[in-house]
This record gives structure tokens, C-alpha cells and sequence, in this order.
């Protein structure tokens, strides 16, 4: 059965066996120029479209170039680099960005459990799939400016359900939270300053983020490799388990979550990049980056550093810390997950 | 496999046949096309037609999917940008001239016979001159009053306001202006104004954004923090103007967003703004509006503002854009912007004598005068040198939205946005002290050239 | 004892009919629920898109007065149809493209052996994680070199060669048996043919996943677009609808009109990608 279970990526692939006596297999050149012919089309845009540019955004990060400047530009050494690093709006930003992912454990359990009921044999299941992918569809704008209206703080439907039920619940003066209009967190982080505080406690602008991110995300892309996941799993397993009289959580847990551990992985490592690099659109459209910059993403960060204020070696050296923070990041979910699935 | 994707790639070349026709707009024959970038506010359209009527030899087009800076610049740095494009500020004029894509044209300007400073409102002076340098020739001009609902005051049986209320008169009137239900929730406001008008008040309040020579940001001067105290008691205390929230309740759909759209609405007695606002207002044919000037602060001047149409170094058609450049200083242009209300014309002379005052077509605006009073008084925002318009407004809009939302005094958020303003300032004054460039600019001063300034 | 087992296997039985029923009707009401959920915010696109402009303000979740004319307000103030085809003609080119440069790529990393592979592809990975604010300066410097400044190419060329693609179907491909490839190769088929015959054809769930994905992703596309672009003609759908949502007005129920015009084509695609997902699910279970 090993050899059918899909592979994690960082594990070697399962090799073939030894080559058959005779055959042209074993030979590392012949397969080596094949593989080039297969890479060139892909490569040849890699190179182009990204290879080159990244490293000439490496270059700029150690200039002061700048759109609106006369003076020729120059190389200031890692001065771009002290200049982020001592500045606090530099870390509550990186803050932020973390502070937006915090829904995605939620968002990518979600998708597994919405896979899990999508994969049984029902009627009309093409029919929630559709549903659960429709958010995914909306474009942008149009999304964005309907959750604007939910959030609504007076006459939005979130806070009329909400308003009663607080009142309710906590007495006359128990207000809804006002949303995008307010700092305020469920950590508690401070507006100016890199620490916590009472004061901020509560629901804003960032939790709005990421309740709406929760539903566009938990039946988007994540659910449908999550179902393409379960397909690719032999059902011969399935069958096995329960011959053995394994339960829906045992066949879960020893079957289903096993053989989903490379999709799982998957899903994760994009989610953190995705994640890191996030919160751009929701910021431009939705937000401005504000209230008080509470919103702003080192993505968004960069957005504003480059076409706002036009220092594009700022920006570039912004960029570039982001990427150094997402590669150590996907560089430990990897050694992590692909322990994780060899033993599982 | 192959055949599918052989198909799909037979399928979607054939599509490009029908994608490239009707791609690009023809030029009408004989004649030249100035592609002219600005915001497409309707208005344009007629403004368009006049130029392209009295220049039967080009075609203006306009341009509103560009418009920002970063469009701008990027586009003329690799050649492809407009002819024309619009300035909105100080800042944005010295970054396009810096960035060495606006055109000085102040010789073509004199040889035109147009001796532009002198005939242009010098609130508006700074989006179009610079360092002594014409760059372009104003669009329109501003400088806001208070609009106030007739039929809110007839209902409530309350004497319309004159010409000249104090702040005080102005809050008292307010009080009496808004009506709250029993929930306490506000059906309609005294007052509304913008957030974003603290600048107005600090202004009118005598307060600076820079010292002279731009090297120090005094945004937390008494002068400023006062005003800003006025504008959140209006809020807080007073409880006349809406509060964020009440506020973003009203924003959703409707034409225009905020402050407009309510008091397009019905929901405020009183709303500080521009004479453009008219655009919008006059459609409205259950509006019966009356204008008179703000209240005086300390300072006794307005804040002026405006848009310039600047000409593109990068130009192939110079000579054209030139041509526009004189319409926009010529009575043609001016008397269609009166008519049309899109603030008040560029040139000053134009904003007077019996069409300005009395427009046939809008028997009851009587009040045109104080358009041109008001503009008398304005005064443009201020650049430093030193530091990007852009960051000093997005350091400054989270200090105040943190006032806005009560939850920072006005005092703590001025002086917390002067001194990263001047951190900013030290940085950059370091950076080029280090690499020997001393202070190319900082002859120049904070206000900038030639403008006036009623401080 | 034969008796005792007859008896287990029929209490058996009946607990799983109990467990199937049970389950049944949990899992539908569990997604019903969930639909619901899912579809107000959709609801109230569509009956926003059908309301007059003032009423967009209120609470009530129908309109008042309904108001089909919106559809066609929306093709009257902008060139909507031609958009409409951009929006298509852009994702359709930049799916096909790149399925099968992504294809080809994840071939020679999942199935075929030469020295530095894991690394190369390490490496591409790495490409995933930049973020796409830092190419964009110099893409867009480039496109102006290439004289694709405003042209369907330059929208198109740049976005069809993606690593996502290359490690999707990357992690797909190494799920097929090794043996088959072999199989093909006793047979006498080179790579090439191996890649065509043996391997896309089991690939297929994930090429139909990741067509869905990267035509989704273009098809609503903002900031490329936004900045590259220049002339009406080529405008795509989000940045034609902003002509809905500017300084001077926002005409909400026609923005909600055009997004229903606008997701109406994927809803279509997805509907009819689904039975191909399905076939996908059924042919998952690939003999070892």
C-alpha cells in the first residue's frame, strides 16, 4: 500500500524499483535533458517574470530610489533595513499581519469538516459544493462592499442581530462592537505601542477581517483539495477499516487524516504564505489600512510605501523582509510536516 | 489529452480575430489627440465638449482609469503617460516636478500673454507654481462656506443664519437644529462637516503646519489643538455633528458618500463645504438651500483648495496643450465652470459682475458673492521639503482618527504627529547632510512661492 | 453459537441502518444550515441589484419596488459586454497556458529522475512565497520594453507560468503509481508520450482543480489589470465596476447588478466543472 499513498513533498518520492536488466531506466542524463525540455516553457517565464525581477527588487532594497526625487539614486548600505527595524509602526504591522491570521486554523478545519460531509455519498451535493464555492467567486469589489454593509454598526444585519441579543444578555448598556470602525482586538494590542492593554479589548476592525475571511475561505479552494484529496484516496483503505469495525472516528483518524496529510500540509504551507503576504485588498477597499493603521499588513505596508509615498527602495527592502520571514516559516512547516507525514 | 488542449488553444486563437477589433479608439482624421487624465467627475463631460468645440483641430479625450499618482508617474517615466494630468496639491506638484514629468511652461505661458500668477487665485497657486515655475494652469478653485436646509429652519421656526455667525452662535443654532429620538439616536444634525476639515479649522484657527523653512512640523501648536477641540466638541460635547459610527450608518449606497449625501438627505440643518457641492445639490429639486460664510477663527482666513491641469514633459503635442492651457485661462472656460458650479473659476476677474452673481438658470442662488469673498480670504495648504505630503497626511489621519473616535485627546494626537512628522524631517535633513547634498531646497519655503498666504 | 452470531450480525445491521438514517439526516441538516449561512450575503446581492438606489439603505431585506432596469442601466453607462468578453478571453487564455506549462513542469519534478531536482524545486516553491508587490515595478518596466504595455499580451504572458500550478499538480502526479509510467516505458514510449497518454489523463482531477482555480483567480484579477491597462476597449470586469464606485457616487444596486452578471459565468463553469470532479472522486482510487 506504501506506494500508492501520496507522497509529502519533502519526502523522496518512492523510487522505482531497480531498473529491469537491459532497460534504459537508471540513466540520470538521458532523464536529465528530458526534464529540461519539460521545465523550459515553465522556466523561461520563471526567469522573466520573476527570477529577474525579485533580484533586481534585492538590488533596489539598498538604494534610496525613490519616484519624486531628483538626486541621482544612490546605495545607502542596509540603511532601508536599520530605518524599518527601529521603527514601531514596522512591528505593529508585522503584528497585524499576524494578528489576520489567526482565523486560519478555524478556516482550514472548517474546509476539512465541509470536505468530510461533501465527500459522502448524498443527493444534491452539487448543489452546497456550488454554495460553499460561491464566495470564492465574487469579485473583490463587489465583496467587499456587501460585507462593508453587513458590518454596518447601526443598521447592518450583523448588529441588528447582535444588539438584542447583548442586551439581552449584559443589560441596557451592552453595545454591539462598532467594527470597522474600531481598534479594538481580542488580544488586546495596543493602537501605538507593541504591547497589550485592557483597553483594547473587545471586537474591531481586524476580528471583521477575519470572521469574513473565515467565510469566503472555509468552502473556497482549501475545501475543493480537501475533496480532490479524499478522492485520491484508495478505497480499498476505506474498505479495510471497516472490515477491521472501524468507527466513523477511527476511519477518520487512521484512514482519512493519514492519507490527507500531504493535502493538509499543502494547505497549510500556502495559508501561511498566503496569510503573510494577505490583507491588501481588504485594506485598500475596505479599510484604508486604518482605523489608526490597525489593519495594515506588511503587504498593504508596501503597497503604500511604493505607490503612496514612492520609495521604492524602502518598499523593496520591506518586501524583502516579508519573503526572509516566509521562507523561515514554509522552511519550518516543511521539516515539521514532512516528519509528520512519514510517521503518520 | 493532447486534442483537448490542441482544441481550447484552436478555440481561443480564433477568439483573438473578434478580441482585436474595435481595440483602440480611432483618431478622428486631421486631428491631434491629447489624452488629458483627471477624475471623471460628469461635469468634465461638458467642459470637454466646449474645449473640443473651440479647437475643432484636436480631440480631447479624457482619461479616469489613470488618475493617481502612482499611475502618473510610473506611466510618464516609461513613456506611455497622458498629455495633460491633474494636480491636486503642493505636494503632488513638487513630486511630479521632482520626478521630472511636469513641464515648465512658464515661458509659453508669458508668451501667451498669460502672466499666470497674476491672474489666477492664489489659494490654488500652489498645485500649478513652484520655485517661481509655472507648471500648468488651475482647473477650478475652492474655499468652503456653510450650506444650511431652509426647510429644516422654516419647520423648526428658527431665524435663517447671516453672513457672519461666531462659532458660538454657530454651536447654539446647532443645538436647537438637532432632534434625537427616544432611543437617543440622532434624526437629524445641527451641523456636519467632514472629519478630514480639522485642517480647515486649524487654519482658520491661525494654526501652521510647518515653520517657515519647513524643517519643523508645529502642527501641535495651541492654535491647532484648539481647533481640533472645537471640532470634537461638536461630537462629544455638543453632541450636534454625527459621531463615527452614526455617521457610517449613512454612508451606504446613495450618491456621494458622507457628509454630502446626508445633508443631500435631509439628515443635517448645516453642512461645511464646497461651492462644487452644488453639482449634486442642484439635482435635487426638494433642496431649498441658503449659503453663507463659515464663522472666523482666530485666523480670519479659509482654507483654499483646488486642481490644476499640469502638462506632461513627455508631451509629442506641446503646442496643443499649450492651446488648452490657454483655454483654461480664457472667459469661455471660466464662465462654464461658474455656470456649472464645479467650485469657482480659476481666474479671479471672472468671478464677478451679473452672470457670476445672478445666473439666470438659477434665479435662487443669491448668494454668489461670498464665493468669491471666501476665496479672497483662502490660503493653501502647506509642504515642507523635507517630508512626503502622502506620509505627513497618513501619520496625521491616524492621529486623528484615534480623535475621532475619542479615543485620544487632541492635544496628545497633535504632539505625537508632529514628532514622527519631525522624525521624518531629521531623517531626511540627516540622510542628505550625510551625503553632503546640505539643503538643496531649503531656500524654499514652507509656503510655498508666490502664493500669498493671509496667515 | 450459529445462532448467537446470526443474532450479533443482524443487531449489527440494524445499528448501521440506525447509523446510515442517523447520519443522513445530521449531514443534511448540518449542510443546510451551513448553505443558509453561506447564502445570505448572496441574497442580498441579488435582491440589492433588483432595488432602486434609495432603498439600498434600508433594512428590508426585498425591495420594495422592484426595479429590473438596473441590468440594463448597467450595459447603457459602461461598455459592460465587451468587458464581459475581456474578463473571459483574459482567464480563459492565462487557465490554458498555464495548466499545461504547470503540467509539464511538475512532470519532469514528480516523475522523472535527474540530480538536483529537490532542489530546483525547493527552489521554485520559494518563488511562491514573493510577494507580488515586489515584481510589479519591474514587470511592469519590462512589459513596457516588450511594447505589451496595454495589450492582451501583457495581461496574459506574465500570469500564465506559476510555481502554485507546478507544486499543485506536482503533489497529484506523485500520487500515480510508478509502475505505470514503467509499464509505458516497456511498451516503448518515450516521455513524451508517457506525459500525454499515461499521466495527464490520471492527473485529471487535478488539472480540472487547478484550471478552476487559476481562471477563478484571473478572471477577477484587479491590481494587474488596474495598473497595466490604459484603454477602454481592454478593460476587464472588477475595473470597469468601479466606474460605479467613484468620488462622485456610489450606485451600489448597479455595482450589485454587474457582480451578478460578473459571477454568473463561474457559477456556470463550476456547475459544469463539477461532474468532472465527481468522475474525479469515482476514479480517485487508483489500483496499486
Amino acid at each position: 500500500m506504501a506506494d500508492v499513498a501520496p507522497l509529502a513533498p519533502g519526502a523522496t518520492p518512492v523510487e522505482a524499483p531497480p531498473p529491469v536488466r537491459g532497460g534504459r531506466l537508471g540513466l540520470h542524463g538521458s532523464e536529465f535533458w528530458a526534464a529540461l525540455a519539460f521545465l523550459i516553457p515553465n522556466f523561461s517565464g520563471f526567469l522573466l517574470f520573476t527570477a529577474g525581477p525579485v533580484l533586481f527588487s534585492l538590488v533596489v532594497s539598498f538604494t534610496n530610489w525613490s519616484l519624486i526625487r531628483e538626486e541621482p539614486t544612490q546605495f545607502i548600505g542596509f540603511a532601508n533595513f536599520a530605518q524599518m527595524f527601529g521603527d514601531t509602526e514596522f512591528w505593529l504591522y508585522f503584528l497585524n499581519t499576524g494578528y489576520l491570521m489567526l482565523g486560519m486554523p478555524l478556516s482550514i478545519a472548517g474546509s476539512l469538516f465541509l470536505a468530510l460531509l461533501l465527500s459522502q455519498k448524498l443527493r444534491g451535493l452539487v448543489v452546497y459544493r456550488t454554495i460553499f464555492y460561491l464566495p470564492s467567486f465574487t469579485a473583490g469589489v463587489a465583496l467587499l462592499i456587501l460585507w462593508k454593509a453587513l458590518y454596518n454598526p447601526d443598521f447592518g444585519p450583523i448588529n441588528a442581530l447582535l444588539d438584542p441579543l447583548l442586551r439581552g444578555l449584559f443589560g441596557p448598556d451592552a453595545q454591539a462592537p462598532t467594527w470597522l470602525l474600531s481598534t479594538k482586538n481580542l488580544l488586546g494590542l495596543h493602537v501605538e505601542e507593541v504591547r497589550l492593554t485592557w483597553e483594547q479589548f473587545g471586537l474591531g476592525a481586524r476580528d471583521a477581517i477575519i470572521f469574513m475571511g473565515i467565510w469566503t475561505a472555509i468552502g473556497g479552494a482549501n475545501m475543493l483539495l480537501y475533496l480532490a484529496g479524499i478522492s485520491n484516496i484508495p478505497q480499498e483503505l476505506f474498505e479495510a477499516a471497516q472490515i477491521d469495525g472501524a468507527g466513523p472516528w477511527a476511519t477518520f483518524r487512521h484512514v482519512t487524516w493519514p492519507q490527507l496529510a500531504p493535502t493538509t500540509f499543502f494547505i497549510i504551507v500556502m495559508s501561511f504564505i498566503g496569510g503573510l503576504q494577505g490583507g491588501f485588498e481588504q485594506a485598500r477597499v475596505l479599510t484604508s489600512g486604518g482605523p489608526s493603521g490597525t489593519t495594515t499588513t506588511l503587504a498593504y505596508c508596501i503597497y503604500t510605501k511604493a505607490f503612496e509615498e514612492f520609495q521604492i527602495g524602502y518598499a523593496s527592502a520591506v518586501s524583502w523582509v516579508l519573503f526572509v520571514i516566509i521562507a523561515i516559516v514554509t522552511l519550518v512547516n516543511w521539516k515539521y510536516g514532512s516528519r509528520e507525514t512519514v510517521d503518520g | 489529452m493532447k486534442w483537448v488542449f490542441a482544441a481550447l488553444l484552436l478555440v481561443m486563437g480564433l477568439l483573438c480575430i473578434p478580441a482585436q477589433r474595435g481595440l483602440h479608439d480611432p483618431i478622428p482624421p486631421g486631428k491631434t489627440r491629447l489624452v488629458w487624465i483627471t477624475d471623471d467627475n460628469p461635469v468634465r463631460k461638458q467642459q470637454i465638449e466646449l474645449f473640443n468645440q473651440l479647437h475643432p483641430h484636436i480631440d480631447l479625450k479624457i482619461d479616469p482609469t489613470n488618475a493617481g499618482m502612482e499611475k502618473v508617474i510610473v506611466q510618464s517615466l516609461a513613456g506611455v503617460g497622458p498629455d495633460l494630468f491633474d494636480c491636486y496639491n503642493g505636494f503632488q506638484l513638487e513630486a511630479y516636478v521632482r520626478a521630472g514629468i511636469a513641464a515648465d511652461i512658464t515661458q509659453d505661458m508669458l508668451d501667451l500673454g498669460i502672466d499666470v500668477g497674476k491672474i489666477i487665485w492664489p489659494a490654488v497657486a500652489v498645485t500649478n507654481i513652484t520655485g517661481g515655475r509655472v507648471y500648468g494652469f488651475p482647473g477650478n478653485a475652492a474655499a468652503d462656506a456653510i450650506f444650511y436646509n431652509k426647510d429644516i429652519f422654516d419647520r423648526m421656526g428658527i431665524p435663517y443664519p447671516g453672513r457672519q455667525m461666531t462659532w458660538d452662535e454657530l454651536v447654539a443654532v446647532a443645538q436647537r437644529l438637532t432632534v434625537r429620538d427616544e432611543n437617543g439616536r440622532a434624526t437629524q444634525f445641527g451641523f456636519l462637516t467632514d472629519w478630514w476639515k480639522w485642517q480647515d479649522l486649524a487654519m482658520m484657527w491661525g494654526a501652521r503646519m510647518f515653520s517657515d523653512d519647513g524643517t519643523r512640523c508645529i502642527i501641535d501648536s495651541p492654535e491647532a489643538i484648539a481647533a481640533v477641540e472645537c471640532l470634537h466638541s461638536l461630537i462629544y460635547k455638543h453632541k450636534v455633528m454625527p459621531s463615527p459610527v452614526e455617521e457610517a450608518s449613512a454612508s451606504q449606497g446613495g450618491w456621494g458618500s458622507g457628509t454630502i449625501a446626508f445633508f443631500n438627505g435631509g439628515k443635517g440643518a448645516m453642512a461645511f463645504g464646497g461651492r462644487w457641492w452644488l453639482c449634486t445639490l442642484r439635482d435635487n429639486k426638494d433642496l431649498r438651500l441658503g449659503v453663507t460664510l463659515a464663522p472666523f477663527g482666530p485666523g480670519r482666513v479659509y482654507r483654499g483648495y483646488g486642481r490644476s491641469t499640469l502638462v506632461s514633459a513627455n508631451t509629442k503635442h506641446r503646442k496643443e496643450a499649450l492651446e488648452f492651457m490657454a483655454h483654461l485661462a480664457g472667459p469661455a472656460y471660466n464662465q462654464l465652470i461658474n455656470d456649472q458650479a464645479d467650485a469657482v473659476g480659476p481666474v479671479a476677474k471672472y468671478c464677478a459682475g451679473e452672470r457670476f452673481l445672478h445666473n439666470p438658470e438659477y434665479p435662487e442662488e443669491t448668494y454668489n458673492d461670498l464665493w468669491a469673498e471666501a476665496m479672497d480670504l483662502g490660503v493653501p495648504d502647506e509642504v515642507s521639503p523635507y517630508v512626503n505630503g502622502n506620509l505627513a497626511n497618513r501619520i496625521l489621519g491616524k492621529q486623528l482618527d484615534l480623535v475621532k473616535n475619542d479615543q485620544k485627546s487632541p492635544a496628545d494626537a497633535l504632539k505625537a504627529a508632529a514628532a514622527e512628522i519631525n522624525e521624518q524631517i531629521d531623517a531626511a535633513r540627516g540622510v542628505g547632510i550625510a551625503r553632503g547634498e546640505g539643503s538643496a531646497r531649503g531656500e524654499r519655503t514652507a509656503r510655498a512661492d508666490g502664493t500669498g498666504g493671509g496667515a | 453459537m450459529v445462532e448467537l452470531h446470526r443474532a450479533t450480525a443482524r443487531a449489527h445491521r440494524r445499528e448501521e441502518w440506525w447509523f446510515r438514517t442517523g447520519r443522513f439526516i445530521a449531514s443534511h441538516a448540518l449542510l443546510l444550515v451551513l448553505a443558509v449561512t453561506m447564502m445570505i450575503p448572496f441574497l442580498w446581492m441579488v435582491f440589492a441589484s433588483f432595488k432602486p438606489l434609495p432603498e439600498i439603505e434600508s433594512l428590508r431585506f426585498l425591495p420594495e419596488k422592484w426595479q429590473p432596469e438596473n441590468y440594463g442601466q448597467v450595459f447603457e453607462q459602461i461598455r459592460f459586454a465587451r468587458y464581459y468578453f475581456n474578463s473571459i478571453f483574459i482567464a480563459a487564455w492565462v487557465t490554458i497556458l498555464q495548466t499545461l506549462t504547470s503540467a509539464m513542469a511538475a512532470f519532469a519534478f514528480a516523475r522523472l529522475r535527474w540530480p538536483g531536482r529537490d532542489t530546483v524545486f525547493k527552489l521554485y516553491l520559494a518563488t511562491l512565497m514573493i510577494p507580488g508587490v515586489v515584481t510589479m515595478i519591474p514587470n511592469y518596466t519590462l512589459m513596457v520594453k516588450l511594447g505589451l504595455l496595454d495589450s492582451y499580451a501583457g495581461l496574459i504572458v506574465p500570469a500564465s507560468f506559476s510555481a502554485f500550478g507546478t507544486f499543485l499538480l506536482r503533489q497529484f502526479m506523485l500520487g500515480i503509481p510508478r509502475a505505470l509510467d514503467e509499464a509505458a516505458a516497456i511498451d516503448g514510449a518515450g516521455h513524451w508520450r508517457t506525459f500525454w497518454e499515461v499521466i495527464l489523463p490520471l492527473a485529471r482531477p487535478g488539472l480540472v482543480t487547478l484550471a478552476i482555480f487559476t481562471f477563478m483567480g484571473n478572471y477577477g484579477s484587479f491590481f494587474w489589470p488596474l495598473v497595466l491597462i490604459k484603454s477602454d476597449a481592454l478593460r476587464t470586469l472588477p475595473i470597469g465596476m468601479l466606474y460605479f464606485d467613484s468620488v462622485y457616487g456610489r450606485q451600489t444596486n448597479l455595482i450589485m447588478a454587474a457582480s451578478v452578471m460578473n459571477i454568473t459565468p463561474l457559477i456556470l463553469l463550476f456547475v459544469s466543472t463539477q461532474k468532472y470532479l465527481v468522475k474525479g472522486i469515482q476514479l480517485g482510487a487508483v489500483k496499486g
